[in-house]
């Protein structure tokens, strides 16, 4: 009894932990392509090996993970579950998988019928979850911050993907759109759309409750998500009708996410933990990132020879999504797959078979080392931006080996798991 | 108005500032001071954990007819607790720092969402239910949990 009702509100393990699990291996094929195409790759961010490695850490390690945390989430931060979340998660994880692997075959053979298959397992997959979770949603009253912070999240997910399935439908059938144009509106919503209003809407919870951190700011929660969806979207129809308050617009948007991380530093440096564990140690690196980025992107606007260098736009994109999004996703998978063995291990329990703690589930050092790894990678990323005859495969190889032992940490947290299930069999059947 | 989720929440963050207080201890030469912080801790988390099963879970059940629901997967949740409690008190008596911090990393965690859960779905839903009970319910609240001040 007591077991059935503490998983009421929380879904199945199988349901988060499959995303969880196969996101590192997208970012580990990000670098294997990279070792395999060497400098190429890198010539501009136009380039077919781009667009796949790209992809492969965007729709690839970002958005599996984030479709898992959010699954997990929804119901411990608004009480509204998805309905059905295993199902769901099979499905919606098959057609995401699937599809990226169309996706990125796509780009790197330009064969139409590819583009055709991510095309009908890319929208599906993510149909299937905007229906789910915005179910869910529904349920909910409107008012905490955090819940409209995850609304917009879910709707800039919903622009980003219809602008990534227009493309698609351009290169399926080889129509003439303007895809230079749709391109970058395509991943403005998916980085600040979807990427930061979720990470911000989350971290408002997360971080003054596992961090014990003060409380963000009020004005920041109340209006960040709603103004950096609007100014969005006022940059997206200046950028599509050519108008030239689009810059301005943009810039607005670079200041909101780089107010976002500013504050969210500020409040790190406070919090009240005594100790700099991985987790807290790979939010100090992906903030300290996006604020590098931010004044980046601001510097190559005001500065043109800088802002010409074709180098810019992939040493922002490792900048932000190696070093800011990958690093703080990681830093959360550090806290919620451990704790999530732990909390289905001590409901198998039943209260008469302890579950190991969590740092007995994956041990600090191993996290510490996975992270030297990733910092390493990170140096060498940007460096292969500038020097990519140098740095290209190194970097190739950083990543893939960095995101390879984040598979292995995780993976060990399972075989723990899976022992210790066996071993309260046993207790249980001995007591019985 | 919310009195209910706003004293309660206080207290939960009085209790998480006792958690604190133990971690920034373990740094600190005077080797009992953790056991002693920790032991500051567990009382207020108790007391809290008392006031919410022996005053409000039922006042919130009468009112509601509701008994197998939030309020039993809070106090399930609250046998968790208590449970980790031990373990991290053990671990502190017998010296083992990493063990101590592995325990006392899991309890955050667990109840970190259990109390988003209390201040976010269970506490708001008291404040509904038990609107005409607050007066006599709150300082009730207030003895139980503010018995572990003094």
């Amino acid at each position: 009894m007591q077991a059935m009702l503490s998983f009421d509100q929380a879904p199945p393990l199988a349901a988060p932990l499959r995303f969880f699990l196969t996101a590192p291996l997208f970012a580990a094929a990000a670098g294997l392509l990279l070792l395999i195409l060497g400098p190429e790759l890198l010539a501009s961010r136009w380039t077919a090996g781009a667009l796949a490695f790209t992809h492969l850490l965007t729709a690839g390690f970002m958005l599996q993970t984030m479709v898992g945390a959010l699954l997990q989430i929804l119901p411990v931060a608004t009480g509204a579950g998805v309905a059905r979340p295993l199902g769901v998660a099979r499905a919606v994880h098959g057609l995401l998988t699937l599809g990226l692997l169309f996706l990125v075959g796509g780009f790197l053979t330009y064969r139409s019928e590819l583009f055709q298959g991510a095309l009908l397992c890319l929208g599906g997959g993510v149909l299937i979850f905007l229906v789910a979770v915005g179910r869910a949603l529904a349920q909910i009253p409107m008012g905490s911050t955090i819940q409209w912070a995850l609304k917009l999240a879910v709707a800039g997910l919903g622009v980003t993907v219809l602008l990534g399935l227009s493309m698609l439908v351009n290169l399926a059938w080889g129509l003439s759109w303007p895809l230079l144009e749709i391109t970058g509106i395509h991943l403005a919503w998916g980085l600040v759309g979807w990427g930061v209003l979720l990470l911000s809407g989350v971290a408002y919870v997360v971080v003054p409750m596992f961090l014990l951190t003060p409380a963000f700011p009020g004005w920041l929660t109340r209006l960040l998500a709603p103004l950096l969806f609007l100014l969005l979207a006022l940059w997206s129809g200046a950028e599509a009708a050519g108008w030239g308050g689009a810059p301005l617009l943009a810039a607005l948007v670079a200041a909101g996410c780089g107010t976002f991380a500013l504050a969210t530093l500020w409040l790190l440096v406070r919090s009240k933990r005594a100790r700099l564990d991985a987790t807290q140690r790979y939010w100090r690196l992906g903030l300290a990132c996006a604020v590098g980025g931010a004044a980046l992107w601001a510097v190559g606007q005001l500065w043109p020879a800088l802002g010409l260098w074709p180098g810019l736009p992939l040493l922002l994109g490792m900048l932000l999504l190696v070093g800011g999004f990958m690093s703080v996703i990681t830093g959360m998978l550090y806290k919620i797959v451990p704790f999530l063995i732990w909390l289905h291990l001590q409901n198998a329990g039943q209260g008469r078979v302890l579950a190991p703690n969590m740092k007995r589930i994956l041990a600090e050092s191993a996290m510490a080392r996975q992270m030297a790894a990733h910092a390493a990678s990170l140096a060498l990323l940007l460096a292969a931006v500038v020097r990519p005859a140098w740095f290209a495969w190194p970097a190739g190889l950083a990543l893939l080996l960095s995101n390879l032992w984040l598979l292995v940490n995780l993976w060990r947290c399972l075989q723990v798991y899976r022992r210790h299930l066996r071993h309260i069999g046993e207790q249980l059947a001995a007591a019985a | 108005m919310t009195p209910i989720r706003d004293y309660m929440s206080g207290d939960h963050r009085r209790c998480d500032d006792l958690f604190a207080a133990v971690e920034q201890s373990l740094s600190q030469p005077d080797p009992a001071l953790p056991a002693q912080l920790f032991a500051d801790f567990c009382q207020a988390t108790l007391a809290h954990f008392q006031a919410e099963e022996e005053a409000l879970f039922p006042a919130f059940e009468q009112a509601t007819g509701i008994r197998m629901g939030p309020t039993q997967m809070m106090r399930l949740e609250h046998v968790q607790m208590r449970s980790l409690m031990d373990e991290a008190r053990q671990a502190l008596a017998a010296g083992d720092q990493d063990d101590y911090l592995g325990a006392a990393e899991t309890l955050l965690i667990l109840m970190q969402q259990h109390n988003l859960k209390e201040e976010n779905v269970l506490y708001p839903m008291c404040d509904e239910h038990l609107a005409g009970h607050a007066g006599e319910l709150l300082p009730l609240l207030q003895k139980t949990t503010g018995s572990a001040q003094s």
